[in-house]
């Protein structure tokens, strides 16, 4: 049952929204002010949506004419506030783009990694070079028999040469017996160990933590040395020269100076100390005033870094290798010593406190 | 060894200077460790005369003295009493000098009177120790006033300090160490003769008859004036073990007067680091500083039946040392004894009861040669480490023995205005051998990778004392000179040809290495790549002792049958590790007392187990702890607990395996709290544990706050590594997965886990992941509840799923979980 008013009330209707809504929606100032006013013309309860409700009261010759121009007035609207929506789109990232920056010194979000000990560090220096050159890397028991601390590289007993190894012993094993068990007073067991096992060629360094009874401003009772050796037919002196230099230079830099001088290690004869050019003072770069002043090398110049030699006879016989057939070369050094060269590092006992001060230097 | 560059040029003159000789030395295996230049540090200090002495108008126990320092007087406040006669010397420090402790000396009034100046004693110029009084010039010494102490005195030296390597016991006297210089700078070293005494006597029935005697007058320099043989009872040597002493000497000097040494032994004694005492005693010890060979004075007098037996002891055998302490012996020990019993430990000290006196006139005087195995084993079981004993144990020269007495009787007979016997006992129990060893020159550029001439070797070998006894093509036989009880083979002869050559000489070459086709252990690299992981997982790795305390064990609870040392430097570092959690924790307290809010340390380590084996086992762990809250961005913070500890156990595993462990509930080490630890699983193995320290055992260690702690188990890690092998890659899905939620309502005894699991096991293959994302405890839930939402994943790997399937799947799920878990599905 058709309604006369109602075409007047539909017609009005379409009139009003279509005189108010362009403006209303362009005054938006943000999308959700924007969704509301939108709403109030098209939502449920919208203005637009309660006219649509009048079509069935509409007569039917004019139902079809009238619901199109709704349906153009509802596409208008719609356009309208796509056009509004984006402007305010635009508005916002322009604010964004030219508005206050973030404050980026605030912390950054995210679980930063640890830090390796600085013995480790140098550790994996000193083996890289090391492997990169050909040597496997090998390891050993910490608690060791005497024979392979001292007998089979060759300390003669009773000898004072032992007086440097002040050696922990087992309980119940004080003596100095083949079968004594102690700490490891060096990392040289790993030659008589790795000999016994194999057979030559050999390339091997091993680095480890070595025990000896020391305990003051500048030795601790635990510390790490790193050991190589060599065995090969006609393994040279020269050879030995060649290798330590190429490693110094590569561990500390290219340029520095090494020097041989002639040392006792009883399992090494020739045996040697080798030192380089001082790293503190920069020794190598020629400035005779700054070194004179330097008090890591006193002035000389020079610091100590390692031990080595030719592999002595004495220890291929009590390995099994025939002396005459076989020549080697070996070395050690301390890797404490090495860090606290590379880091600055003033005191060894730092090495061993795991102060997360120091540790989180490195 | 300290030792004077002086002397050393007044034994063998080189053409260098002190640096070049030092450097030539060290280069040599001779380090020198240091160098001090003796008498440069006194400027300021001179020669004055005093002129009047009159006592302080004020004070007491102080002497006015006006003295004369060769341009002006000066007065001067002393407070010594020994202040000379007017026309004596001292030394006088002009006011302005810096004496060598530092202190300027400056005008001071004291009491009304000004001192300008200081007159001084030895010991506050540091030339000598005695700081009883002022030192007084020596009348014989025409040092004008004026002239500068260390011109006047001849204090010019400078002191070396060598490190010497215990193979060179030739080294620990300044003949050797000069020979060493003569070698290296190939100007030969002749050993001097000793300047003869002005006075000798034949010894005659000094002696028992019978006695084998060497004679000393070839071997003194000079001509004595011979003087009648006092008489004295006759001397006589028995060896009763010639195994550990093969020779004997002794020498005799009579007539002596004890008394202080005269200025130079006494300044000699005091930069070479021993303190002046009296003359034979200064006297014996400048001979070991100059032959690196202990001697012996003995007081005749007091030597019971004029006899020396050298014999070991009895056990428990008796006697007080020079020191005053009463030693007991073994019968591993050596004694020398008198006709009664012993007067000194062989090669140590000697005993009291023998010394040298004030009232001594007779004097005999040791020179022995001991096996150096016996003296070391005594000195050490008797903790007496002298100048004596360590020259013995690293041998001393056997065949030096008559030059070495010949100088020392000289010598005390020269200080103490005595008269010396012409010749001296020498009995020999075994004869010196010397070992001859074959050198090959091939051989020797074979080792050492550059040509070696024979004529160069023979050079070095000669100049080292070596005697050449034979000499072919091919090889060179040389006897090892007595001094160098070192040499002993071909390589021993090839160092001193390389040494003395010189290693800067030898040239450098690069090896060619063999690399090995297995490379490093895949253990160590794996036990590298976890340490790594450990890392990038946020910890900092720490580095502990492998010792701690039994206590540190017990209070830990964890294994305390460990390995215990012998000799431990304290009972705090007296066993070895069973587990790292002590060190660990320990280090993470420290840390948290110096400040440190959040802790997180590892630390891949081993820990040591007993064994029935030999050697102890020794187990490589991976340990974790966490102390002090966790820090979320700016302002959030919370307590480290149990889910951080998984978390960062998953992360550092999953890092090297690609997939992350479990937590599953079972047995749990009595250190972890028992509600709030878990074992870790991968692969469903075991791998470790990780959970918060017991409560009371963080008591037990003073822990701050509550502390998480995991370790893993490296070996079982690396197994399940090897067994696992590389990571194996899956296709991608071929068809879209479906999301579903469910939420329910459970009571706390179902852990998320199992629900989870059942969950999936229920779903017939189509959910691919199920992963809780909520858990709400709190309003509207009852206690003893929780709610937990999980997110489904589903997926048919064959096709594309259609929401029915789903559906009627997720229904079963739900079904599950209330009738398994008696959930409210919400
Ligand atoms: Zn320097």
């Amino acid at each position: 049952m058709a309604e006369p008013d109602a075409v007047q009330t539909f017609e009005d209707g379409l009139g009003e929204i279509r005189g108010a809504y362009a403006e209303a929606l362009r005054a938006a100032g943000d999308e959700p002010e924007l969704r509301l006013i939108n709403g109030r013309y098209v939502g449920p309860q919208g203005e637009l949506t309660k006219l649509l409700k009048l079509m069935p009261k509409l007569p039917g010759d004019r139902r079809r004419e009238l619901g199109q121009a709704a349906n153009a007035l509802k596409q208008e609207i719609q356009a309208t506030f796509d056009e509004a929506l984006e402007a305010i789109h635009r508005h916002a990232r322009e604010a964004e783009l030219t508005g206050s920056a973030l404050d980026v010194t605030l912390p950054g979000r995210w679980q930063m990694p640890g830090r390796l000990h600085p013995i480790t560090r140098v550790r994996n220096d000193v083996l890289a070079i090391f492997v990169s050159l050909g040597f496997d890397v090998a390891d050993g028991p910490e608690v060791e028999l005497y024979e392979n601390c001292f007998d089979k590289l060759g300390f003669p007993p009773d000898h004072p040469a032992t007086d440097e190894h002040d050696t922990f012993f087992i309980q119940g094993h004080r003596s100095a017996d083949a079968e004594s068990v102690l700490l490891r007073t060096q990392t040289s067991t790993i030659q008589i160990r790795e000999m016994m096992k194999r057979q030559p060629p050999l390339a091997i360094v091993s680095p480890g933590a070595v025990y000896r009874r020391d305990d003051d401003a500048t030795h601790s009772p635990m510390f790490f040395q790193l050991e190589g050796f060599l065995v090969d037919e006609d393994v040279t002196f020269a050879e030995l020269k060649g290798v330590l230099t190429l490693f110094l230079r590569r561990l500390f830099d290219e340029h520095i100076a090494v020097r041989f001088r002639a040392s006792y290690f009883p399992f090494v004869e020739p045996g040697g100390e080798v030192d380089m050019s001082c790293v503190f003072c920069r020794a190598w770069e020629g400035d005779r005033a700054r070194t004179a002043q330097c008090r890591v090398c006193k002035g000389t110049g020079w610091m100590e870094i390692l031990g080595c030699g030719m592999i002595h006879p004495v220890v291929f016989e009590n390995v099994g290798y025939d002396p005459e057939k076989y020549t080697g070369f070996a070395f050690g050094m301390g890797l404490d010593r090495i860090a606290m060269l590379k880091y600055g590092i003033p005191n060894i006992k730092l090495l061993y406190e795991n102060d997360v001060r120091f540790l989180s230097r490195f | 060894m300290l030792v004077s560059f002086r002397w050393l040029q007044e034994l063998c003159p080189v053409d260098a200077d002190v640096a070049e000789v030092a450097r030539r030395i060290s280069l040599a295996g001779l380090e020198v460790e240091a160098m001090e230049e003796k008498g440069r540090d006194l400027s300021g200090v001179v020669i004055a005369e005093v002129r009047t002495r009159s006592p302080h108008p004020k004070r007491d126990k102080l002497t006015l003295v006006t003295v004369f320092d060769g341009e002006d007087e000066h007065e001067v406040v002393c407070g010594a009493t020994n202040v000379p006669e007017p026309g004596g010397r001292i030394l006088f420090a002009r006011s302005g000098a810096v004496l060598p402790n530092g202190i300027e000396i400056v005008p001071r009034t004291v009491g009304g009177v000004e001192s300008n100046g200081m007159i001084c004693s030895e010991d506050e110029l540091e030339i000598g120790s005695d700081a009883e009084g002022i030192f007084v010039v020596d009348s014989n010494n025409g040092a004008l006033p004026g002239t500068s102490v260390a011109d006047a005195l001849d204090l010019h030296d400078v002191i070396l300090d060598i490190g010497l390597t215990p193979n060179r016991p030739d080294c620990l006297g300044h003949v050797g160490i000069a020979r060493e210089v003569g070698v290296l700078f190939g100007v030969g070293y002749k050993p001097r003769k000793a300047a003869g005494p002005q006075r000798a006597f034949a010894a005659g029935g000094s002696f028992q008859p019978g006695e084998p005697t060497t004679r000393l007058t070839s071997l003194w320099d000079t001509e004595s004036e011979t003087v009648g043989t006092p008489e004295l009872p006759a001397v006589s040597v028995e060896i009763a073990d010639g195994d550990r002493c093969p020779r004997y000497g002794a020498a005799l000097v009579s007539g002596v007067k004890v008394a202080p040494s005269p200025f130079w032994l006494r300044y000699r004694l005091h930069n070479l680091g021993l303190r002046a005492l009296s003359n034979v005693v200064d006297a014996t010890n400048l001979i070991l500083l100059e032959w690196g060979h202990p001697i012996h004075g003995f007081d005749l007098d007091r030597l019971r039946g004029s006899k020396v037996v050298v014999r070991r002891a009895t056990e428990g055998e008796k006697m007080p040392t020079l020191d005053g302490i009463e030693r007991t012996f073994t019968s591993d020990d050596l004694l020398i004894c008198d006709g009664e019993g012993p007067v000194a430990v062989a090669g140590v000290m000697g005993g009291l009861e023998s010394e040298i006196r004030d009232e001594t006139t007779d004097v005999l005087i040791e020179c022995a040669y001991f096996d150096p195995r016996s003296i070391r084993r005594t000195s050490r079981r008797l903790g007496l480490h002298t100048d004596s004993s360590y020259r013995f144990e690293r041998g001393v020269d056997p065949e030096a023995i008559p030059r070495v007495l010949a100088s020392a009787a000289s010598l005390i007979a020269e200080l103490g205005g005595g008269a010396a016997a012409t010749t001296a006992i020498d009995r020999v129990a075994t004869a010196h051998e010397s070992k001859s060893i074959r050198f090959r020159p091939m051989r020797a550029a074979q080792l050492l990778g550059m040509p070696v001439s024979t004529d160069e070797s023979l050079r070095i070998l000669e100049s080292l004392g070596c005697r050449i006894a034979e000499q072919s093509d091919d090889a060179i036989t040389a006897e090892a000179p007595s001094w160098r009880p070192d040499l002993s083979r071909e390589v021993d002869l090839i160092e001193e040809v390389a040494r003395v050559h010189g290693y800067e000489e030898i040239p450098t070459a690069v090896p060619r290495v063999h690399p090995s086709e297995t490379g490093t252990p895949g253990l160590l690299k794996f036990i590298d790549a976890l340490r790594d992981a450990a890392v990038a997982s946020g910890l900092y790795e720490a580095v502990n002792y492998g010792f701690l305390s039994l206590d540190d064990l017990r209070k830990a609870r964890v294994p305390a049958d460990a390995v215990a040392l012998a000799n431990p430097l304290s009972e705090e570092r007296s066993v070895m590790r069973t587990s790292l959690l002590p060190g660990l924790t320990a280090a993470a307290t420290r840390a948290q007392r110096h400040g440190a809010t959040e802790v997180r340390l590892f630390e891949l380590a081993r820990t040591f187990q007993p064994s029935d084996d030999k050697l102890p086992r020794e187990d490589t762990v991976l340990a974790i702890a966490l102390a002090g809250h966790r820090s979320d961005w700016i302002g959030g913070e919370r307590p480290f607990d149990l889910y951080d500890g998984k978390g960062v156990v998953q992360a550092v595993v999953d890092r090297v395996f690609s997939q992350a462990p479990e937590l599953v509930p079972g047995e749990m080490p009595s250190f972890l709290h028992p509600k709030r630890s878990a074992v870790v699983t991968l692969a469903s193995r075991p791998i470790g544990f990780v959970g918060e320290i017991h409560p009371d055992v963080g008591d037990d260690l003073g822990l701050i706050g509550r502390v998480i702690y995991a370790e893993l188990d490296v070996p079982v890690l690396y197994a399940l590594a090897e067994e696992l092998g590389p990571t194996q890659a899956r296709g991608l899905p071929k068809f879209p997965a479906v999301a579903r939620d469910i939420a329910m309502l459970v009571r706390d005894q179902y852990s998320a886990g199992e629900i989870a699991e059942a969950l999936r096991e229920a779903s017939k293959g189509l959910a691919e992941s199920v992963r809780l994302f909520d858990l709400y405890r709190g309003d509207q839930i009852p206690e003893g509840h929780r709610s937990l939402a999980f997110r489904v994943t589903y997926r048919d790997p064959e096709g594309t799923l259609t929401d029915k399937r789903v559906d009627k799947v997720h229904a079963l799920l739900a079904e599950v979980a209330s009738d398994r878990f008696e959930a409210t599905i919400r």
